[in-house]
């Protein structure tokens, strides 16, 4: 076989190779490069002999290039698996895997590179690189929800004690000889704890269902509205009979609601202000509808007005709103506001010389 | 003496010149938070947001060591480093060495000032080494394959050289490539030396002779060397010319 004949298959090899080859000097200029990567970049071979190395990258992988790999490749001669883009004339980017090694000393120095086209897996890398930030994403939103549920529950057990301790003892007084009056208002003391309780687990079911996607129910047209609020207002009073509630009923108008839900939103809204509310003046809840289908209910009581930094946060679940000691789970507020949603309201809160949460549906444009 | 390395590597870039000085100075070489050795755990992107974070640890490095009058060498983004750090602490460095130093990456039209970059080249770079943050796939490799060649490298120093945290060098990357340290280098006090190369594409010889221009107290040598790295491509010549100085 003739020296050709054994030199054509070599040079197809290199020239043709489904890689590119790169020869380059000391100084960093290209000594040689194969077709193939000749063809990635759209310079013809006899155009890149000669240029800088760092032109047939993107700037940023040719700063890589100068500040990362070749430094590499003095320290320790053999680099493989740089991941970088190769810039062809036409402006097209192209990643590429490289792997290069150094032989030889001084001017004579000479450095080899394989470039191969690493589009899929660079996507690939992509898509891990995201599906790690999304997990980190969704792992955190899970550790705060696990927060949030631990604190749910110490505080439900807190809030649970102090009704229960009160119907406990109210029951060892009854055990013993009393006369009518003392046990009628043992009796009713343990009315209020029992409605005490029975808010919370109410207020417990609504956040759990809310929170799992239910949303608040509602059953349209399912009573008489102003017995559901007399009834609600009753209730508080039983519970608080020296705390005086002043209510301006003036319902004219057709309104369809959940009357049940209107009464718990009423029952939260006076259970906050009496919390809040200046125990030396009343708490005043106005009921109307100036036409069919508008309802607007406002409660207020005079007292601290709320802080800025409360504000924002006054309808999010568990927030006390300052009211450390006072008894509440957090939720009272949350889900009036989500029961006004559901009935397409909304509760707006003013601050001056009272302090009034109003509730109108619809919801004022 | 103290050796700062630049982007993209560690103090290793300095091993083929450092120990030249060891008989004459007390040499300090360091890792940036985030480069080789570092505890990268100790990162903060606020403090590390711009080029005085890194400032305030040379400063620190310089106070633990009680250095007086001490020699700083700066390749690259290190150059423009200490000279905050001497315009800050006037008394702990006397004498700057910067090596291929920009003080400003981006042109500017308006003043006529070259920096090799327009502002869309450096938020490209920026935006490429957020999308490939592997490009430092070989320098991040825990253990880099095959044995050197090169028997001056003990298997420890191998282990950990050019590792760099990418998210960190990201960051680092974009603190240097907007900084504009241009009107801090009139107040520089110490004596300057500036090493420069031809043919670096990150700082030309013409960025050279705009900091000579502006320091004060400073002299330029231009090298028979290519590249941003002559202190690994031609470190014969760092030496030659930083003896010269001192």
């Amino acid at each position: 076989m003739s020296a050709d004949g054994e030199a054509a298959p070599t040079r197809d090899l290199l020239d043709d190779a489904p890689c590119g080859f790169l020869l380059i000097d000391e100084l960093g200029q290209v000594i040689s490069a194969n077709r193939t990567l000749s063809e990635w970049i759209g310079v013809a071979p006899d155009d890149i002999t000669g240029r800088s190395v760092t032109a047939i990258f993107g700037l940023a992988s040719s700063v890589v290039f100068e500040t990362s790999l070749l430094p590499l490749l003095r320290l320790q001669q053999d680099v493989s698996g740089v991941s970088l883009d190769l810039a062809a004339n036409d402006g097209t980017s192209t990643p590429v895997m490289i792997s290069a090694n150094t032989h030889g000393d001084g001017a004579s120095r000479i450095t080899r590179l394989v470039l191969v086209k690493a589009a899929a897996r660079r996507e690939y890398e992509r898509e891990l690189i995201d599906a790690r930030a999304s997990a980190e994403t969704r792992l955190s939103a899970e550790q705060d929800h696990g927060e949030l549920r631990e604190q749910f529950v110490a505080v439900l057990g807190h809030d649970l004690r102090n009704p229960v301790a009160s119907m406990s003892s109210a029951i060892r007084m009854l055990s013993r000889d009393l006369d009518e009056a003392k046990k009628a208002e043992l009796l009713l003391l343990m009315q209020g704890s029992v409605q005490r309780m029975s808010r919370l687990i109410d207020n417990v079911l609504d956040f759990a269902r809310n929170r799992l996607g239910g949303g608040i129910e509602l059953d349209i047209g399912n009573g008489d509205l102003k017995s559901a609020i007399v009834q609600a207002v009753d209730e508080l009073k039983s519970v608080d009979p020296n705390r005086e509630i002043e209510l301006d009923l003036s319902i004219t108008e057709q309104v369809d609601c959940d009357t049940w839900r209107i009464g718990q939103l009423v029952s939260n809204l006076l259970g906050n202000a009496l919390v809040h509310g200046d125990p030396a003046h009343p708490v005043t809840l106005d009921v109307s509808t100036q036409a069919p289908g508008h309802l607007e209910i406002s409660v207020c009581n005079k007292g601290e007005p709320i802080p800025d930094e409360s504000m924002a946060k006054l309808f999010d679940p568990f927030e006390r709103n300052g009211a450390a000691g006072k008894q509440g789970l957090g939720l009272g507020l949350y889900i009036a506001s989500e029961i006004a949603k559901a009935h397409g309201g909304a509760i707006d809160v003013t601050c001056d010389e009272v302090i009034c949460f109003t509730f109108r549906m619809p919801a004022a444009a | 003496m103290m050796f700062a390395h630049g982007f993209g590597c560690d103090q290793t870039m300095w091993r083929l010149v450092a120990p030249g000085f060891e008989t004459n100075f007390g040499v300090v070489t360091f890792d940036y938070l985030g480069a080789g050795g570092s505890d990268k755990s100790a990162y903060d992107r606020d403090r590390y947001a711009s080029l005085a974070g890194y400032v305030s640890d040379v400063v620190e490095i310089g106070r633990e060591l009680d250095l007086r009058d001490a020699v700083f060498v700066g390749h690259s983004a290190s150059a423009m480093i200490g000279a905050l750090a001497a315009i800050r602490e006037p008394d702990m460095f006397s004498d700057l060495v910067m090596v291929c130093p920009s003080p400003r990456y981006v042109d500017g039209p308006d003043t006529g000032h070259r920096g090799g970059f327009s502002q869309g080249d450096i938020d490209n770079l920026i935006r490429s080494l957020e999308e490939n943050p592997l490009a430092w796939s070989a320098s991040m490799a825990p253990a880099i394959m095959g044995t050197p060649k090169d028997p001056m490298l003990g298997a420890e120093l191998t282990e950990s050289f050019c590792r760099l945290d990418p998210r960190i060098a990201r960051d680092f990357a974009r603190a240097i490539f907007n900084a504009d340290n241009r009107a801090d280098l009139p107040n520089v006090t110490a004596r300057t030396l500036i090493l420069q190369c031809r043919q670096d594409i990150l700082a030309e010889v013409s960025v050279g002779e705009y900091v000579r221009d502006m320091v004060p107290d400073s002299s330029l040598v231009v090298l028979d060397a290519t590249g941003h790295c002559p202190h690994l491509s031609a470190p014969d010549q760092v030496v030659a010319a930083m003896r010269g100085f001192l």
